[in-house]
């Protein structure tokens, strides 16, 4: 509410109120305020729909009236109810003595799971919130230009990425970001998982128009998880025209999912080819850098002291996703809360022994076995002295992992696949490595394969 | 205006719309009952509180259609000592109301009947189902008493009701204990999740108590909910606010069990009461290494009980503190001779619920020591 609203306001009610009894003033004209004016119509606010229609009803008129000779460009007055706020305050104060009797019992922890009805929004879930670095900057300047331009910028918006790396807090912003930015915004957060369930229902119940509506009725559309639809055809089916419905009247679309939709296996090809008719964005896990950037946000955020010792320590032993980071940076907390004491440096290190998470080991057996699979080829074969192409590849990527991922030595790495000579495995490291930087599939390949190993 | 009209009938209808007229209203109009005699031989009894408003229509012989506004309070006093005849008469005398019988006339100042406020009305695209009257009890009346009796947190201050796969979802906490009752129904209702204010509930239970077993349309909109049946229109604010997401503080693993006859812990309880502090504290001590339920309570200026319960048990020995105001409480609402209560360990819930019941359901947090 601008301030000139709420002055006209003001001087509305003093005239309302010397031309009506006290008692009925007070009763009807109590927690009302201009929500807003727009096109000359002025948007009022009344605390529920007995006084909605009593005032239409009654005072219409004269309200009218009044705010025309405050300002005269006003041509209309439409009555919206509003949550009052005053009720809680007012009652706080005559409810104490009850609480009093009641304050040794402990409560049930509901205060964390609010969430709105409506639009299924954590409130918690803001830009402001989302930090951002090397490894999240694409993905959040393609957030903000969604919110700029929403359904024209990038539609849909695709976020994908491993798991606890922000995709649901980027997506959830879009959608917090433009319900403030327009209360009429019809914003709707789903997981894939839900709609199934919703549309299911729907359909057993013989309601499938109705569930088409409604979801056809939001102005943007948030739907998390998507993978979870793959086998689901029917499903995928309701998705497909409800995409097309909303993406031809504009409405922004953003959809995540832990894979680049291309890998999620069985989503029909059209559903795919319409995710790649707008932004597919990645959310690798974070670089050193913002590592440091998120630990320092999330330490300010709880008012927690770190010095740069700590911080540098927990972003090198700590390379998780972003969740880890949180679950270990909780700990540090409680236990100095506990102690009272900053902690140092060493009785850090003593703490986190056990929450990071041990150096990934498999055996070179087991890659070679998962590799070999995922290219269809022979296990035998990789060991063996032959240099048919389709072989030598995934031959070459296995040392690759190995060396990157398991810190495997090159003399046993060539050693382990068939006695080879330790210049070679450094040989196609370097290959791979120099062919990562110009080929994204390779990048994907290996991403992929990197999932079945975990 | 002028009618006649049964008196019992009419008692029993101003008696129930007197409740829900304004208390304490810096309104007196609201205070007041508004009758409305119009030429379908049907007297309307208006009552609100602008929370809540209600409509009664009761047969009646109407000479001359009219209306008059006069303070529920006296209307009731004055019908209900009257005992010479079973018919009386309402006419206006000037711009207040007459009361008449064969051998008593009585005249009540009335006041303005436009200041009367309207109640909101059925709009078109308004959600609409029907519902019987009795179910409807059965669901908040299991529930009710859980819903939090102060407005600091006005969606915990409500009974909350939504429908998901073909069942409809009472719920109520005051974030100290929790109810849930689920009822079936036929065919899935296309409704949002409602928050009916307490304070309306519990009127609203009264006027359905009167009703008897009927079908009652409800018509639903995002601000306000009508019940309406033959005679009766009743209409209340929703609350605009969410209700936290409580399936998710649902235990799913327990650490012991006890199961009790029901009878055998109202007994108990009614005897802990008598005990009990303050606080209403009673003690379980629930020991399935020595297959026994011990409850105790104490008070200093009276004195303490230790109780046994015969129960079968199974899981860990716990020692564990109730309101037993709390315990008792939705023994009304469990419709199961045995009753089990499932532990989850110290300062966590207990669930409670019917052994051949699973309908309701009850939570209930430990007080600390």
């Amino acid at each position: 509410m601008t301030i000139d609203s709420k002055q006209l306001w003001e001087n509305t009610l003093i005239d309302v109120e010397l031309n009506i009894s006290k008692a009925n003033f007070t009763t009807w004209f109590k927690n009302t305020h201009i929500v807003k004016e727009e096109d000359g119509i002025i948007y009022l606010g009344v605390p529920s729909q007995f006084v909605k229609d009593w005032i239409s009803k009654k005072y219409h008129k004269f309200i009218l009236k009044t705010l025309r000779g405050f300002a005269g460009e006003i041509r209309g007055l439409e009555y919206v109810i509003v949550k009052e706020q005053d009720v809680k305050k007012k009652a706080s104060t005559n409810s104490t003595r009850s609480q009093n009797t009641l304050r040794n019992v402990n409560e049930l922890p509901l205060e964390n799971f609010y969430i709105n009805k409506n639009d299924n929004l954590n409130p918690r879930y803001t830009f402001e919130s989302f930090v951002v670095g090397a490894f999240n900057e694409l993905a959040h300047a393609a957030a903000q230009a969604v919110v700029k331009k929403p359904g024209i910028a990038y539609n849909p918006l695709f976020l994908y990425g491993p798991t606890g790396l922000g995709k649901t807090h980027l997506a959830q912003a879009v959608g917090n970001y433009l319900k403030k930015l327009n209360s009429d915004k019809k914003v709707y957060y789903i997981t894939s998982e839900r709609f199934t369930v919703e549309y299911l229902n729907a359909v057993q119940d013989m309601r499938a128009n109705s569930f088409k509506e409604k979801y056809r009725s939001y102005d943007v559309l948030i739907m998390d998880d998507i993978q979870f639809f793959a086998k689901k055809e029917k499903t995928q089916e309701e998705l497909f025209h409800l995409f097309n419905a909303l993406y031809d009247d504009n409405k922004q679309i953003v959809f995540t999912s832990d894979q680049h939709p291309n890998f999620i296996s069985d989503l029909e090809n059209r559903l795919k080819s319409r995710f790649a008719a707008g932004m597919i964005v990645d959310i690798p896990t974070p670089d050193y850098d913002s590592r440091v950037a998120i630990l320092k946000a999330k330490a300010a955020h709880n008012n927690f002291q770190l010095s740069d010792e700590i911080i540098e320590y927990l972003a090198t032993t700590v390379q998780g996703n972003i969740r880890d980071l949180e679950g270990v940076l909780n700990i540090l907390i409680c236990q100095s809360q506990l102690k009272g004491v900053v902690l140092k440096l060493d009785e850090v290190e003593n703490l986190i022994k056990n929450s990071a998470k041990p150096k990934k080991t498999a055996s070179v057996k087991e890659v070679v076995q998962k590799v070999s699979e995922f290219y269809d080829v022979d296990e035998a074969n990789i060991y063996e002295k032959t240099r048919r192409k389709e072989i030598v590849r995934p031959r070459q990527l296995i040392m690759y992992i190995l060396r990157e991922d398991f810190n495997v030595s090159y003399p046993s790495i060539g050693q382990k696949l068939g006695g080879r000579d330790h210049t070679t495995v450094i040989h196609s490291c370097e290959k791979i490595k120099r062919e990562l930087k110009n080929d994204p599939t390779l990048e994907q390949e290996i991403n992929q394969i990197r999932t079945i190993l975990k | 205006m002028k009618l006649t009209c049964s008196k019992e009938v009419f008692l029993e209808n101003i008696s129930i719309a007197e409740k829900t007229t304004g208390k304490n209203l810096t309104l007196p109009v609201l205070g007041c009952l508004l009758l409305d005699a119009n030429e379908d031989g049907v007297l309307k009894i208006r009552a609100t509180n602008i929370d809540l408003g209600i409509e009664l229509s009761i047969p009646a012989t109407i000479h001359e259609p009219g209306r008059v506004v006069v303070p529920g309070n006296i209307l009731q006093s004055v019908i209900s000592s009257m005992y010479d005849s079973k018919d009386i008469t309402l006419s206006l005398s000037g711009e207040n109301l007459s009361v008449s019988s064969p051998k008593s006339k009585t005249i009540i100042k009335s006041f303005p009947t436009d200041d009367f406020p309207t109640l909101p009305e059925i709009e078109k695209e308004d959600i609409t189902f029907t519902f019987n009257s009795k179910d409807f009890l059965r669901g908040v009346q299991s529930v009710w008493f859980s819903a939090s009796t102060t407005t600091i947190k006005p969606e915990l201050a409500t009974v909350y009701i939504y429908v998901f796969d073909k069942k409809m979802y009472f719920v109520a906490t005051d974030s100290f204990r929790l109810g849930e009752k689920t009822l079936s129904i036929s065919k899935n209702i296309d409704m949002e999740p409602i928050l009916i204010p307490i304070k309306n509930i519990i009127e609203i239970i009264k006027v359905f108590d009167f009703l008897n077993d009927t079908d009652i349309e409800v018509h639903l909109n995002e601000n306000q909910i009508v019940f309406t049946t033959k005679g009766v229109y009743v209409t209340s604010r929703l609350i605009d606010g969410n209700f936290p997401d409580y399936k998710q503080i649902l235990p799913k693993e327990f650490t012991s069990e006890v199961i009790v006859l029901k009878q055998d812990l109202i007994n108990v309880l009614k005897k802990i009461n008598i005990f009990s502090d303050k606080s209403n504290q009673v003690q379980f001590l629930v020991e399935p290494s020595k297959k026994k339920v011990v409850l105790k309570s104490q008070n200093k200026d009276v004195g303490e009980t230790v109780e046994t319960l015969d129960a079968a048990l199974s899981g860990d020995d716990l020692q564990i503190s109730f309101n037993h105001k709390y315990i008792t409480d939705c023994l009304q609402s469990i419709n199961s001779d045995s009753i089990s209560l499932s532990f989850t360990g110290l300062s966590r819930p207990v669930v409670m619920k019917g052994v051949s019941d699973t309908s309701f359901l009850y939570l209930v947090m430990p007080m600390n020591k």
